[in-house]
């Protein structure tokens, strides 16, 4: 891959960005809190997490927007962290996409060329590739408004690749498309990735996009990173309540250990505990996790620790379905199935057991934020 | 529910706002039909209908001199504030320099002094110097009136550009000027229109300052109009001030076109 030109000198590092106790105040407010944080030459590392969890503050001051209250920032092996941002070969995606709205989508994806004293012609062919990569090849004299917003996404997605940044930096770029386009834009960009080989770093609130995308996700919370690893680790084997309620959805079950019968005592019954239990505590209190895709229905005998309830809802949604069951204590447990003749749905107010293979389970510490489990 | 959806509310409405519209419009439009009576007379509405007045304007080399003056020190201003409250609208929009807000609050001053004070102070600090009776004085004078409202139509502007356009062009690795050139400016265009016309108009009336610094070379058209009305009421004066206004119409005419054939593009 070719990287801007004031960068070739340096060796290449594998560490594409490589961030050490950073951390961001504005007064008394921690937005960062000293993060460290390493991504590699060409992965795709999503930064997910709830407002203000820091998310954007990370990407603000990667592309040296923010000024970072400590720590440092390397940038392909070099110290970035009081580089002025247009010295730091960076590209950027929008969520409003920022294109200039006096500039046709010509001049638009010209500009970062114009920028780099490329020759003229070599702007021309370099803005015609683009154009034809994301096949958007007839609009290069329309101005940006009179594009869709998907359009307009493509576009600044061609004015970002078109002078090969070594880093592409996304903000929320599908936030403002619907759910349709969004799906599409997702194929878009990986496959973009995949083409280019370029670092690049997400940042979205939406648990389903970043699944679907990254390489590695990096949970924040609070100006800290929670988790981070790939997304079916992170989905399957969530280390904290927060990773596995942020992250799909799942049953949360509170109880006692009971160290010695193996399994968690809770007002829903005696719930067995899997066989891998790192980093959940051996005794006292601790929350079961479980997929709603993992747990499924069975006759009241054959229920996993004697879980039983009543169906309140079942809903289909296309190839699964979807079972809403009352629980003892006021709780209620989401199960998927796969929907069609072999899975009858039981009727309305019909007492069911739940059943799930021990190990599908996940032992977790439990949460002050999250007390009522 | 509405009292004037019914009875005489549906036409209450309508006649009072147009009776607002005639007391504010007649005063300047009534010397328009007066503009065109004979000479020597100043009556509405006129006995006869002539050109006499306006032949009389042009005819007499102080008017028309005194017409040239206020265009070339109304153009000159227009410029001015444009080159100087543009960049530093920007500054005091988007930079985080110390003292800020007093910057802010100095630029806006002369909105707030009563214009004679400026007026007298002008006089009295430049008579020493020498500078009284001098073009550049004027331009400069009517140059600190206009600003603050140059600033203000900039700011306004600036305050409704996202700064994402600044964000992406510096991420892309563009420096300072050119961001502020090709991103920024452009895109001030209808504000930098609307501050300049301002800038005009204000320059183009302005009297009491004028006044009070110009000379026999130097005069401009309102100050002429007041010196001649206090010696003697010449209806040329309604000529005069037709002019005025159709110039003033016009320009602002045509800034709203523009603005407009900008908007549909």
């Amino acid at each position: 891959m070719q990287v801007t030109q004031d960068m070739t000198q340096t060796a290449p590092a594998s560490n594409m960005i490589s961030v050490r106790g950073l951390g961001r105040r504005y007064g008394s407010f921690t937005a960062l809190d000293a993060l460290d944080l390493d991504v590699k030459r060409g992965e795709f590392v999503t930064l997910l997490g709830p407002s203000g969890s820091g998310k954007s503050t990370l990407l603000n001051l990667i592309s040296g927007m923010v000024e970072a209250s400590e720590g440092t920032i390397r940038i392909d092996g070099r110290d970035a962290t009081h580089l002025p941002t247009n010295q730091r070969g960076l590209g950027m995606v929008f969520q409003n996409y920022a294109l200039m709205p006096h500039m046709t989508v010509f001049e638009n994806i010209a500009f970062p060329l114009q920028v780099r004293k490329v020759p003229k012609p070599e702007i021309k062919a370099r803005v015609r590739d683009v154009l034809k990569l994301i096949q958007l090849e007839n609009v290069a004299d329309r101005k940006p408004r009179q594009l869709s917003g998907g359009q307009q996404q493509r576009i600044s997605l061609a004015r970002c690749i078109v002078y090969r940044p070594s880093i592409i930096l996304m903000d929320e770029p599908l936030g403002a498309l619907d759910k349709k386009l969004r799906e599409d834009m997702q194929l878009e960009i990986k496959r973009l990735h995949a083409e280019l080989g370029v670092t690049l770093i997400y940042v979205t609130h939406d648990q389903e996009e970043a699944l679907a995308m990254s390489d590695r996700i990096v949970l924040m919370r609070k100006g800290r990173i929670e988790q981070q690893g790939a997304p079916e680790e992170m989905y399957f084997r969530p280390d904290t309540l927060f990773t596995a309620d942020f992250l799909g959805s799942s049953n949360l079950f509170q109880g006692q250990i009971d160290s010695q019968a193996g399994c968690l005592v809770t007002p829903q019954g005696r719930l067995p505990l899997p066989a891998a239990r790192s980093g959940a505590p051996a005794n006292g209190q601790a929350v079961l996790m479980l997929r709603p895709e993992s747990m499924r229905l069975v006759p009241e005998d054959q229920a996993s620790g004697g879980l039983t309830g009543t169906m309140a809802d079942s809903i289909v949604l296309g190839s699964f379905v979807r079972h809403f069951i009352s629980l003892p204590g006021g709780k209620r447990a989401i199960v998927q199935e796969p929907s069609g003749p072999s899975h009858p749905r039981p009727v309305r107010g019909a007492t069911v057991g739940l059943a799930w293979a021990p190990d599908s389970a996940r032992l977790l510490p439990t949460d002050p934020d999250f007390p009522n489990l | 529910m509405n009292p004037f959806r019914h009875g005489a509310g549906t036409l209450l409405v309508p006649t009072i706002a147009w009776i607002t519209y005639l007391f504010l419009l007649v005063p300047s439009l009534i010397v328009i039909p007066i503009s065109f009576g004979g000479p020597g007379e100043m009556e509405f509405p006129p006995r006869t209908w002539t050109l006499d007045l306006y032949r009389q304007f042009f005819g007499d080399p102080t008017w028309w001199g005194s017409l040239m003056q206020s265009l070339k020190v109304a153009v000159l201003v227009m410029i001015l504030t444009t080159v100087i409250g543009v960049p530093a609208a920007y500054v005091l929009q988007r930079s985080r320099v110390p003292g800020r807000t007093i910057f802010n609050g100095l630029a806006m001053g002369p909105l707030l002094v009563p214009v004679i004070v400026l007026a007298l102070g002008l006089y009295l600090q430049m008579a020493p110097y020498g500078l009284l009776n001098n073009s550049l004085t004027v331009v400069l004078a009517h140059t600190m009136l206009a600003m603050p409202f140059m600033l203000i139509s900039v700011g306004a502007a600036l305050r409704h550009l996202d700064p994402a356009y600044e964000q992406v062009a510096l991420i892309m690795g563009a420096g300072k000027m050119r961001i502020f050139f090709r991103v920024v400016l452009p895109q001030l265009r209808s504000g930098i229109m609307a501050g300049a016309l301002f800038a005009f108009l204000i320059s183009l009336d302005e009297v009491v300052i004028s006044y009070f610094i110009t000379g026999p070379d130097t005069e401009t058209l309102p100050v002429k109009m007041y010196s001649a009305l206090r010696w003697e009421v010449s209806p040329v004066i309604a000529a005069v001030s037709t002019l005025l206004t159709v110039i003033s119409l016009a320009f602002a005419l045509g800034v709203m076109w523009l603005e407009r054939r900008d908007k549909a593009h």
